[in-house]
């Protein structure tokens, strides 16, 4: 019998947004297999009863010291088990750093095929096919999983939250689990600075780019995003030059990003960039140059000074917003 | 310490891809540059670094069709010695848990005590390749690796994840993909370069590696271009003109607010 099993991912004890929509494509994708939709969770118990929302018929559950640290070896070792005592056959994690990490582990250890950052399922093609960009998302690649075990990573906020009414699932410890000498070990975490909001998880992503330009440029850009409950992006020219972090880089050599809303400010929108921001729903644009290529690429180009523009759409808002 | 990196050829960041029509998953390659890896720098330039510090030799694996020596070459120009290079189609079309398995077979013929490969290949898009090959090889493997410290059995490796970064400690040998950050990878010099060109490529046969062929677990089946975005609207005007229709067009046809 086939089965769908969907790792339970969390950050700092709350699970990811990404986690509710590998549940929402979890579920369309039981449905059409027929099959079981079941969940593997590590060292949350407290979070069961959020888990009832989202349609898991089990939940394995393992708990103990092997687990309280992020492992690629031993979260496989646990996900392979547990799909193992129900028959799964398709795997699903978030595209996340950790997820694709556990999602090559994974298939490694069940000779399993791989899908990375998918954008699609067809959840009813025989074979199950997926589509997943290719190329700094020049193009799509139409992928047909033939393997026997399936290890697809889906990437965030493209697929839709699972909206399921409270059903407990019936929760199965992973008691016997034997956790091999983990090889790998966190030793510390290390967090950005205090209320930064990364680019990957946020729905609504204000980036800056040359126009900025410099470090004290990036305030319009900052100020903006608070408003909107964003996080900061950057162009890679941005960072290149010193005004930004690497971590709010987006494009091919940075993060790739799917938000609601993107805001390109002072960005010309190279290929490279448009690569990590492309399947945004919405993207503004405002430039000087209307003719740069982000303003042919935007739902809604504004061509003006970032400058003038960004702190009055801030003003604006602020009396929306709040 | 011998150090061996995973290469891999794609084409350039600015080339124009299209979709070949007559070969399923394949792009039309006339007029398109290929280079090696950018992300593949990072990992050769890492690889010589740790090499120069205690006399190792740093050597390369590829899958790839025949076109691939050149990206090998670049590496090579950069400071690599040798290399092995599969091409034949069954390894060049597995499937990414296949082709681990392949490079794996021929990294043990080059028993190196630390695999590197660049985070992601810039044309499929995958990053799974380092962990992969450490699984199949038995080893710890960390990916995205913006620091790596080697400290003699053991190596401390710092990698991004959302909102922060985590330290690990590793035992070596071990596989790590090197992310964005982690050096600044070298020019090679016009002597280096020709230098290059007669140094080892060793082709090796999947029969030679001792892998036998297995139908492929996935396939592209097709290569398409996204729908194009839909015509937006541009506008200019006051700072106050234009936020007016940017906040009409933001409530009544994004619906964000």
């Amino acid at each position: 019998m086939p089965g769908v099993l969907v790792w339970i991912e969390t950050s700092e004890g709350k699970i990811r947004k990404v986690t509710r929509e590998a549940a929402g494509a979890g579920a369309k994708l039981a449905a059409a297999l027929n099959a079981p939709l079941c969940a593997v969770l590590f060292n949350g118990k407290d979070l069961l009863p959020e888990l009832a929302t989202l349609g898991f018929a089990k939940v394995y559950t393992a708990e103990g010291p092997g687990f309280e640290k992020y492992s690629g070896e031993a979260y496989a070792e646990a996900l392979a088990a547990a799909g193992g005592m129900f028959g799964a056959d398709v795997f699903l994690t978030g595209a996340t750093a950790l997820g694709r990490d556990l999602s090559a582990c994974l298939a490694a250890k069940l000779d399993a095929a791989l899908a990375i950052d998918v954008t699609e399922i067809i959840y009813d093609a025989k074979p199950l096919k997926v589509v997943r960009p290719v190329y700094s998302g020049k193009l799509l690649a139409d992928v047909e999983l033939t393997g026997e075990k399936k290890v697809i990573s889906l990437r965030p906020n493209v697929f839709p939250v699972a909206e399921k009414p409270s059903v407990s699932p019936e929760v199965v410890p992973l008691s016997a689990l034997e956790t091999a000498a983990i090889r790998a070990e966190v030793r510390k975490a290390i967090k950005a600075a205090e209320g930064v909001l990364d680019v990957t998880e946020a729905t609504i992503v204000v980036s800056g780019g040359r126009g900025t330009g410099g470090a004290s440029g990036f305030k319009v850009i900052e100020d903006l995003a608070g408003t909107l409950g964003g996080a900061v992006g950057a162009s890679r020219v941005a960072v290149d030059e010193g005004w930004i972090e690497y971590a709010h880089q987006v494009g091919q050599t940075g993060k790739v990003v799917s938000p609601v809303l993107y805001i390109a400010c002072g960005i010309s929108g190279s290929t490279q960039h448009f690569a990590g921001m492309g399947t945004s729903k919405f993207i503004i644009a405002v430039n000087t140059d209307p003719d740069a290529p982000i303003m042919e690429k935007a739902d809604f180009a504004i061509v003006g000074d970032l400058f003038k523009i960004v702190p009055v759409l801030k003003e604006e808002l602020l009396k929306v917003v709040r | 310490m011998n150090v061996a990196v995973i290469l891999q050829q794609v084409p350039d960041t600015e080339a124009a891809v299209k979709p070949n029509p007559a070969v399923p998953g394949a792009i039309l390659e006339e007029g398109v540059k290929f280079i090696l890896n950018p992300y593949d720098e990072f990992a050769v330039e890492e690889a010589l670094k740790i090499a120069e510090k205690d006399g190792g030799e740093v050597t390369g694996v590829c899958i790839g069709p025949d076109r691939s020596e050149n990206a090998i070459r670049m590496a090579m120009a950069m400071g690599m010695e040798r290399a092995i290079l599969i091409t034949e189609p069954a390894a060049v079309e597995a499937d990414l848990v296949t082709q681990g398995g392949i490079l794996a077979a021929a990294l043990k013929t080059l028993s190196p005590k630390l695999v590197l490969s660049g985070r992601e290949m810039i044309d499929s898009q995958n990053d799974a390749a380092a962990a992969v090959v450490a699984h199949k090889l038995g080893i710890p493997h960390v990916l995205a690796a913006s620091k790596i410290e080697i400290n003699g059995d053991k190596a401390v490796v710092v990698r991004d994840i959302e909102g922060g970064s985590l330290e690990i400690e590793t035992a070596l040998p071990a596989a790590i993909s090197c992310q964005k950050g982690l050096n600044e990878p070298r020019y090679p010099t016009l002597i280096a370069i020709k230098r290059a060109k007669n140094k080892e490529i060793k082709k090796m046969t999947l029969a030679e590696l001792g892998i036998a062929a297995a139908p492929s677990k996935s396939r592209v089946t097709a290569l398409r271009q996204p729908q194009a975005r839909a015509a937006g609207v541009k506008i200019t005007g006051t700072p106050e003109e234009v936020t007016g229709k940017c906040l009409a067009w933001l409530s009544g046809t994004a619906k964000v607010i």
